[in-house]
């Protein structure tokens, strides 16, 4: 199991589109922003063609809007193209603490989104040879469960620590579902599964714990690092 | 503008930079926009009256673009209300149709084209409310043949509760 083929399913390819609508609905707001803007301005320059008195805060505020927009639409892009790389290869030596902020980053282009706060741990950083992009799918889910039925008021506090020398423990506080709704389903069980990452939610303390191996070579009858 | 009094339009989003730059352009072109940058506080602007058309995004946090013109078109007979997506899909645009969409518009969009929009949608109110008086005055015709004056006033109360 080396190569990309091997490791993303349609499970995979069903988030990378999810991420990638959301991604797209993001821009267009941006473009809208910045299409209505510049008309705004051109409908303000006819109205001085004509000699009507045009309100000088208005054009400071209408060119501050356009840069503000494209602002946000190049750091839009930027996740992107963090996103469209994290499947480059299967299977990396990354810094856990990288994956939650692309994740907090692509959660927050949904209209459900709510607040994430993500606490750097102390110490040296959390380095896992894992898949990146499967992680950062288990992650996602579970936040975007979160918010949908909590709705975007809700916060959600993530942090990891070590839980021994071969597993990492991210640890997602503040997660709620919906009774009768469990995380993980069965689509996210086989991805933790086939990256040997284990799950469990503590609904009495609303505390989802994700267990990451430190390699995934230790993850046992799995052949795609040993 | 081509109409005899300023459409009142109710504009909702929840891009304030949006609303604001939507909101001057439909002003300079006459129109009278209040906005609402999200669905609970449209409904509360809704429910103190006066507007012909809404404008309506579709995905919103909380209280969602859908949910908005099912509660704006329940409580308000002739309001119509244009809905505007930055995610269009098939599914979206039959549901805001079945719900009463006048017209279901993908951003970004070409600005005329709302306006236009906006345009017809107020002919469309207008010509729904003379088509509802018009009724209203041959039901009360016919009541009026075959009632008391008091039968007639109660009758008249009870056309008036459906028409609500």
């Amino acid at each position: 199991m080396d190569n990309a083929k091997d490791w993303f399913g349609y499970d995979s390819l069903a988030f990378f589109g999810k991420v990638n609508a959301s991604i797209s609905h993001e821009l267009k707001n941006v473009m809208a922003i910045i299409s209505e803007t510049a008309g705004l301005l051109g409908d303000l320059s006819e109205m001085a063609r004509g000699g009507k008195p045009i309100d000088p805060e208005m054009l400071t505020s209408s060119t501050d809007s356009i840069v503000e927009e494209i602002q946000r639409g190049f750091s839009t892009i930027r996740q992107m193209n963090r996103f469209a790389h994290s499947v480059d290869t299967p299977v990396l030596s990354v810094d856990l603490m990288d994956i939650l902020d692309l994740v907090r980053n692509l959660f927050e282009y949904l209209s459900f989104a709510g607040k994430t706060n993500l606490h750097t741990g102390e110490g040296t950083a959390a380095m896992a040879q894992t898949c990146p992009f499967i992680l950062q799918a288990i992650i996602y889910q579970a936040v975007v469960q979160t918010f949908q039925h909590a709705g975007p008021g809700a916060q959600l506090d993530i942090s990891v620590q070590s839980k021994n020398e071969s597993t990492w423990q991210i640890l997602l506080d503040g997660v709620s579902l919906k009774d009768g709704e469990v995380f993980p389903d069965d689509r996210i069980t086989r991805m933790a599964l086939s990256i040997g990452v284990s799950i469990s939610y503590d609904r009495g303390s609303d505390r989802l714990a994700i267990d990451v191996p430190v390699s995934i070579g230790f993850v046992k009858g799995n052949g795609a690092a040993g | 503008m081509e109409t005899d009094k300023t459409v009142k339009i109710l504009l909702v989003d929840d891009e304030v930079k949006f609303l604001k730059a939507v909101s001057d352009r439909l002003s300079i072109k006459g129109f009278d926009v209040t906005t609402a940058a999200n669905g609970d506080d449209a409904i509360e602007a809704a429910n103190k009256g006066g507007f012909d058309v809404a404008v309506v995004d579709v995905q919103m946090p909380g209280t969602d673009g859908s949910q908005v013109l099912k509660i704006l078109k329940q409580n308000h007979q002739f309001i119509e209300i244009i809905m505007l997506t930055g995610h269009a899909t098939v599914d979206s645009a039959v549901e805001c149709t079945r719900l009463g969409a006048f017209k279901y518009l993908e951003k970004p969009y070409d600005f005329d084209k709302l306006v236009e929009a906006l345009k017809e949608a107020y002919q469309a109110r207008l010509q729904k409310k003379f088509e509802s008086n018009l009724k209203r005055m041959e039901a009360i015709q016919k009541l009026s043949t075959h009632q008391s004056p008091l039968g007639l006033l109660r009758a008249m109360a009870k056309l008036d509760d459906n028409r609500k």
